[in-house]
């Protein structure tokens, strides 16, 4: 592939522009539809505005005009309407419902097109994945300024959207989070839902001309989706998701022009990329960091059993039995007995790995933790004393000082565990 | 008024395919899994003209082993993504739809505005266009059908019983995740199968709506299935004849259309579950499993 020579003119800004704006506006209303788990609706509706945009096209309607915007949000409210109608009439599964609603939609719009192809200036392949290079050479006037009409028509739903989400940004909360208790409370969730759906429906057909119907589901869906990765919060995930959309759609136009083919896949491609960049390295929630909390986790564990083995060790000599008993460490816990000794908890002596002081207070919080747990268990739940060692085990690296303290006073301050050991008393480091 | 040989031949191969598609798609619909194939269908664009640009030639074996090769990976991505990230079914389905068809889109426009020769009919592959077929194409797609209906008719036991009752197929011992797979991947071919019809924005349709609209009929699943594949044979009769009266009209969209009017009558006039049945008759419970 030959890469086209970079040269600026204010065209590619428009066009970055358009993009960039019609992108925010989906991000916004795509935030809410994943965390709804409604994204195969806005999948659906992106490919049910089509007959609506091609009939009002045929009354009269220039794109991007208000009679066309009426017309996709009416199909969408028909698309939803329909698929409703199909599950609770025809007894449907929703998704075989959404299935068989959006597809005829589409080929009907799509026949429509082809059928008025004379009369309309649509066309099917503008209709799949749009025309972002040619948006800025058509423009109305706006005070004085001749601007792309696309990018007008994504300004003024991008606003619309935005308004309509911060006025109703508490019901949405609720109803995302929890409907029924959002309905209980007498919230108007249905209502909440429809605004939603028509958001969607306006989000797509402003990005219609730009990107097409199809790839509207990227652009509606990834940018959430990728923020969900990074955020826990909704506002945040909002605000990250417009971040993210935004910046896909410079990126994803400006690599379209170099590689000389269609800034709608290209945008696509790009959050695509974004997701997974996310999906491996996000701080919290990315693969890289939770297998190094599991790494981390593991290796805590592996320590701990560690010092758990030297102080029962420890325990045994002092009740008589013969010292250095202990020799077959795996090789895993040889590193972990490594490390510790960096840290000095442990010192290695001729007859073995041996505690320091502060290893020893270490190792006495995790036996205690053991040995509680045990005697908790054999006080409430009555389990035989060979099944107490097995739970206990794996719960001794996972208790805090309170805890310890409640069971302490629960299994009334006694200070052996049922095998008639003693507990350790609680250690202040 | 006489038919070509070649027309006649096109119109056998795909009438299969939407027989097969059919079959294939209410083993799908009754998983639950309607909406599996697509992903997967979708994806199929860019295995497609990334073949194109590997092979540099137009034959239709070489495109669809391009499909098929996307289309599988498209759901081992949703595998992944399911597996290793906390994103839900439905977002994870509409990312890998969005994000494989713009690679597709961004590979069909690139080999269109470099003028790559053949390239630009690579566009039929977006809405289906029968036309352009051969004989031995139309032959290949039937060969291929031929042996998905095989398959069904071997795996026909299983599918079933974990259609109807997984738990109870996991507790017997039967690998349900795998016979899911073997489904899922069956959806996957059929829809390759289907793109030279329907296209790949629409193929869905093949497995959705045929099977959709034979369920409002019976509650057999035999009879489901056959019933299905036949209602898939007519729709696709009928695009492919309706494209060829009108040749600029994309086979797919009437492929659709066709499979739509057989469901509206099938809801407005099936025995105990259509419309008007239930207005005349006793009510039935409206449970679609």
């Amino acid at each position: 592939m030959e890469p086209t020579p970079f040269e600026w003119s204010p065209m590619h800004g428009w066009a970055i522009a358009t993009a960039a704006m019609v992108s925010a506006g989906c991000a916004v209303v795509g935030t809410l539809l994943v965390v709804r788990r409604m994204s195969l609706l806005g999948d659906a509706i992106s490919h049910a505005v089509l007959p609506g945009i091609a009939v009002a096209v045929l009354a009269g309607g220039r794109p991007g005009g208000p009679l066309v915007l009426l017309g996709a949000v009416a199909a969408a409210l028909v698309t939803v309407g329909l698929t409703q109608v199909l599950r609770s009439g025809g007894g449907l599964a929703e998704d075989s419902s959404a299935g068989v609603v959006f597809t005829t939609l589409f080929a009907a719009g799509v026949v429509l097109i082809t059928a008025a192809a004379s009369r309309i200036d649509l066309d099917p392949s503008c209709v799949l994945y749009g025309i972002l290079e040619l948006v800025p050479f058509d423009t109305v006037r706006v005070a004085g300024f001749d601007l792309p009409r696309a990018f007008v028509t994504a300004a003024l739903v991008f606003a619309a959207i935005l308004l309509g989400c911060v006025l109703t940004w508490k019901e949405q909360l609720f109803a995302a989070f929890d409907g029924e208790a959002a309905r209980a409370a007498g919230m108007p969730v249905t209502a909440t839902t429809i605004g939603l759906l028509a958001a969607t429906a306006l989000a797509t057909v402003a990005s219609f001309e730009a990107v097409g119907a199809i790839l509207v589901v990227a652009m509606l869906v990834v940018p959430a989706a990728t923020a969900e990765l990074l955020s826990r919060r909704l506002h945040r995930m909002m605000l990250l998701a417009v971040l993210i959309a935004v910046a896909c759609a410079a990126i994803g136009y400006l690599a379209a022009w170099h590689w000389n083919t269609s800034a709608a896949g290209m945008i696509a491609v790009v959050l695509g990329a974004a997701y997974v960049l996310a999906a491996v390295a996000a701080p919290q929630d990315g693969l890289v960091a939770r297998l190094a909390a599991r790494a981390a986790l593991g290796w805590r564990v592996t320590a701990e059993d560690c010092l758990a083995s030297l102080w029962r060790e420890e325990e045994a000599v002092r009740h008589g039995a013969a010292s250095g008993g202990f020799g077959g460490w795996r090789l895993r816990q040889r590193a972990a007995l490594a490390r510790m000794s960096w840290a000095g908890k442990v010192l290695w002596t001729a007859d073995g790995w041996r505690l320091t002081d502060s290893g020893r207070t270490e190792a006495e919080t995790v036996v205690r933790s053991h040995r509680l747990w045990e005697a908790w268990l054999g006080h409430h739940v009555k389990l035989p004393l060979d099944h107490l060692h097995p739970p206990a085990e794996w719960i001794e690296h996972h208790l805090g000082a309170d805890v310890r303290a409640r069971i302490e006073a629960e299994v009334g301050g006694r200070d052996t565990d049922p095998h008639g050991r003693l507990i350790p008393p609680e250690q202040t480091p | 008024m006489t038919i070509p040989y070649n027309t006649l031949v096109v119109a056998a191969g795909v009438a299969a395919v939407g027989f097969a598609a059919g079959v294939v798609g209410s083993l799908g619909v009754l998983r639950k899994r309607a909406l599996a194939g697509d992903a997967a269908a979708h994806a199929t664009l860019a295995g497609v003209a990334a073949a194109f640009l590997v092979s540099g030639r137009r034959d239709l074996p070489v495109l669809l082993a391009g499909g098929l090769v996307s289309a599988l990976l498209s759901l081992g991505g949703l595998v992944l993504i399911r597996r290793f990230t906390k994103t839900r079914d439905d977002a994870a389905t509409a990312i890998v739809l969005g994000v494989s068809f713009g690679i597709g889109i961004a590979l069909l426009s690139g080999i269109t505005a470099r003028g790559i020769p053949g390239g630009g009919g690579l566009e039929q592959f977006l809405l289906g266009h029968t036309a352009a077929l051969t004989a031995a194409d139309a032959a290949l797609l039937a060969g291929i059908s031929l042996a998905a209906l095989a398959a069904v008719w071997l795996g026909l036991k299983e599918a079933t019983l974990v259609a109807f009752d997984p738990a109870f197929a996991a507790a017997s011992g039967w690998p349900v995740p795998l016979i899911d797979y073997c489904l899922v991947a069956l959806v996957a071919v059929m829809v390759v199968v289907g793109l030279p019809a329907a296209g790949a924005v629409l193929v869905t349709a093949l497995v959705v709506i045929p099977p959709v609209a034979a369920r409002l009929w019976t509650d057999r699943v035999g009879a489901m299935l056959l019933l299905s594949g036949c209602i898939g044979l007519i729709a696709a009769l009928a695009g492919v004849a309706a494209s060829g009266l009108v040749p600029r009209l994309a086979t797919g969209p009437m492929i659709v259309l066709a499979a739509a009017a057989i469901f509206l009558v099938s809801l407005l006039f099936a025995p105990r579950r259509g419309w008007l049945a239930r207005r005349l008759g006793p009510r039935i419970p409206l449970t679609f499993e």
